[in-house]
């Protein structure tokens, strides 16, 4: 079990976490709204007005990478990337725990090298023709937004390594069941 | 160390990475960028940044969020206890008949949702308690909502046919097209299988509703209308060839939207658990599909698609050989595998061969979709019949899966006749799209 200081530090970072992933799910929630709305637009446009919109197709692939980004994020705050539990059925906790440690540092350094990967080709911008083919949309503010999603995921993961780590010897709360 | 070999290793790694697990996702990206890191350096970061920004913008993956999000709303309305309630009172005086009432209410609320667990959850809440007070046993009930929720990735519109199309490049519409007889033809394969289960044993469902007057029944069914009518706009508008895949998803949320208002289900509580399920549930579809694009570019590198396509021609080995061969491969896998996993990490290995072989790849793409259904309750990690017992927390596991086989058996007779009838698939897209 955590000592006190480490307790008190693992339940501060888990609230600034939880606050995190209400912000990511309103993000998210707005987005999505907006990929309805734009979608149905085209739509009405299109079949009723019998003018279609040209680019729209651009904002809403543009639209759909908000959405994706907070997705990723939220669901990595919610513990919804799957994974496949056999070895929780073959082992004990004994050496999960040390099976989990090695699979969230892993995970941990995809998602910060992927991260980074979208951080640094979103920055190369509009001399590598990061825009969208018919608006023009410059990409980079949405390579941005997938690579912010990606470090959120490295930080939740660094923070499920801590709770691990902390509650070596007993329960591990973020221990995948099922 | 030559492609194949590299190859080799690298699925060996992620059978290492998915036992110790890590995220499918997570998974597929690490041996991916790893991989094309061995092969190619300086392309591992670009391709990386780049699959994830290319599958974040695809077009065609707008469909997934907006019928994701109509799935959940249509969840939160209370449609679907209408649709149930319509069911149980056209089916619920057979013998067994509110079993099959949970089928044909799995069936129709896989019309309006993707995903296998959303018709299982949604309507094992609704129907579990029914047949417990029928005094259904539990095998029977709980095998039933397993079984029937699988229909959630057959009936279109279906996640599992968004991926396949997206990993194959075959056309989403025809593909939700060729799913409509065969999803058909399984819920009555489920249908069945509940009368011969009773017939055989007929404790299991001791006891019948009255008949209901048919006045009752249609009214019943009026108010089922709107989840009728969103499933009429959806897909009858892309059979129609009225709307996109992806122009019907966001007619059918808009839809979903408006009928949540209309029947006073929307508020506050039941909007954030929608979007919140909903950006779960693409979070996790596209997750798995960055590694799974990442991955495919590795594997293309190493050549080891076209090495197993030479290997098999040499082999003078056929395509009903290895359609026969792939389908019996996720049979096995999809008793340890999670379904999507099993999609992503196959498909680019063997879609060059049956290519090659001349294989339908709408036709193949329906019978995995059913080997995946199989898999979702396949024990030990079928993903639905834990999504059962979360519901049906008193019943042990081993009872649901036992209730599962006579509905798995079903499954295996559907899929041997899509495989038999070719026809039975690629009938209805054939005579839409030519």
């Amino acid at each position: 079990m955590p000592d006190g200081g480490a307790r008190s530090f693992l339940s501060g970072a888990q609230g600034r976490l939880d606050k995190h992933s209400q912000l990511i799910a309103a993000l998210g929630g707005a987005a999505l709204v907006a990929l309805v709305a734009v979608t149905v637009v085209a739509v009405f446009w299109r079949y009723i007005l019998n003018s279609p919109i040209f680019g729209i197709e651009d904002v809403s692939t543009m639209t759909l990478t908000v959405v994706v980004a907070a997705a990723v994020a939220y669901g990595a705050h919610k513990q919804a990337h799957v994974g496949v539990n056999i070895i929780g059925f073959a082992f004990s906790r004994r050496v999960t725990r040390i099976t989990d440690l090695a699979a969230r540092t892993l995970t941990f350094a995809i998602a910060a090298v992927a991260g980074y990967a979208l951080l640094a080709k979103g920055s190369c911008g509009l001399p590598c023709g990061h825009i969208t083919s018919n608006l023009a949309i410059p990409h980079p503010p949405f390579y941005f937004v997938l690579g912010a999603a990606m470090l959120s995921y490295a930080a939740v993961l660094l923070f499920q390594i801590a709770v691990g780590i902390a509650n070596w010897t007993g329960e591990d709360p973020n221990e995948m069941r099922g | 160390m030559d492609g194949s070999a590299l190859a080799a290793l690298g699925f060996a790694a992620l059978f290492v990475l998915l036992f110790i697990r890590v995220p499918v996702g997570a998974a597929l990206l690490i041996v991916g960028a790893a991989g094309i890191h061995a092969i190619r350096p300086q392309a591992s970061l670009p391709v990386l940044a780049g699959e994830i920004f290319a599958e974040s913008s695809n077009y065609a993956l707008t469909i997934l969020p907006l019928f994701i999000l109509m799935g959940n709303l249509a969840g939160i309305s209370g449609m679907s206890r209408d649709l149930y309630a319509a069911a149980h009172s056209w089916l619920g005086h057979f013998r067994g008949g509110l079993a099959s009432a949970s089928i044909v209410g799995c069936a129709g609320f896989s019309a309006l949702s993707g995903s296998s667990l959303a018709a299982a959850l949604t309507m094992g809440r609704v129907s579990l308690p029914e047949m417990k007070r029928f005094s259904y046993a539990d095998s029977l009930s709980t095998g039933a909502i397993a079984a029937g929720g699988t229909l959630g990735i057959l009936i279109p519109p279906s996640a599992g046919f968004v991926i396949y199309a997206i990993l194959t490049e075959v056309s989403i519409g025809r593909l939700f097209i060729a799913g409509v007889v065969p999803g058909i033809l399984l819920t009555l394969m489920f249908v069945l299988t509940v009368w011969l289960v009773v017939a055989r044993d007929p404790s299991k469902a001791p006891r019948s509703l009255q008949p209901e007057p048919l006045k009752v029944r249609f009214a019943m069914m009026l108010k089922a209308t709107w989840i009728i009518a969103i499933v009429f706009v959806t897909i009858g508008g892309i059979y129609a060839g009225v709307f996109s895949a992806v122009e019907a998803a966001g007619i059918g949320a808009m839809l979903a939207f408006a009928a949540c208002i209309l029947r006073r289900g929307l508020t506050r509580e039941g909007v954030a658990e929608a979007i919140g399920s909903t950006l779960k549930a693409t979070g996790t579809a596209f997750f798995i599909l960055f590694g799974a694009f990442v991955f495919k570019t590795f594997v293309g590198f190493t050549g080891v698609a076209f090495a197993l396509t030479e290997w098999v021609e040499s082999a003078g080995l056929t395509g009903t050989h290895v359609v026969l061969a792939v389908l019996v491969a996720f049979m096995i896998l999809g008793t340890f595998l999670e379904g999507f996993a099993m999609l992503v990490l196959t498909i680019p290995l063997i879609q060059p061969v049956l290519e090659s072989q001349g294989i339908d790849m709408v036709w193949f793409g329906v019978l995995i979709v059913i080997v995946l259904e199989m898999a979702l309750i396949s024990p030990p990690v079928g993903l639905n019949v834990f999504v059962v017992k979360g519901i049906a927390t008193d019943v042990p596991i081993n009872t649901i899966f036992r209730g599962i086989v006579p509905f798995w058996l079903a499954m295996l007779a559907t899929l041997a006749l899509v495989l038999l009838f070719p026809g039975l698939t690629l009938f209805l897209p054939n005579s839409m799209f030519g």
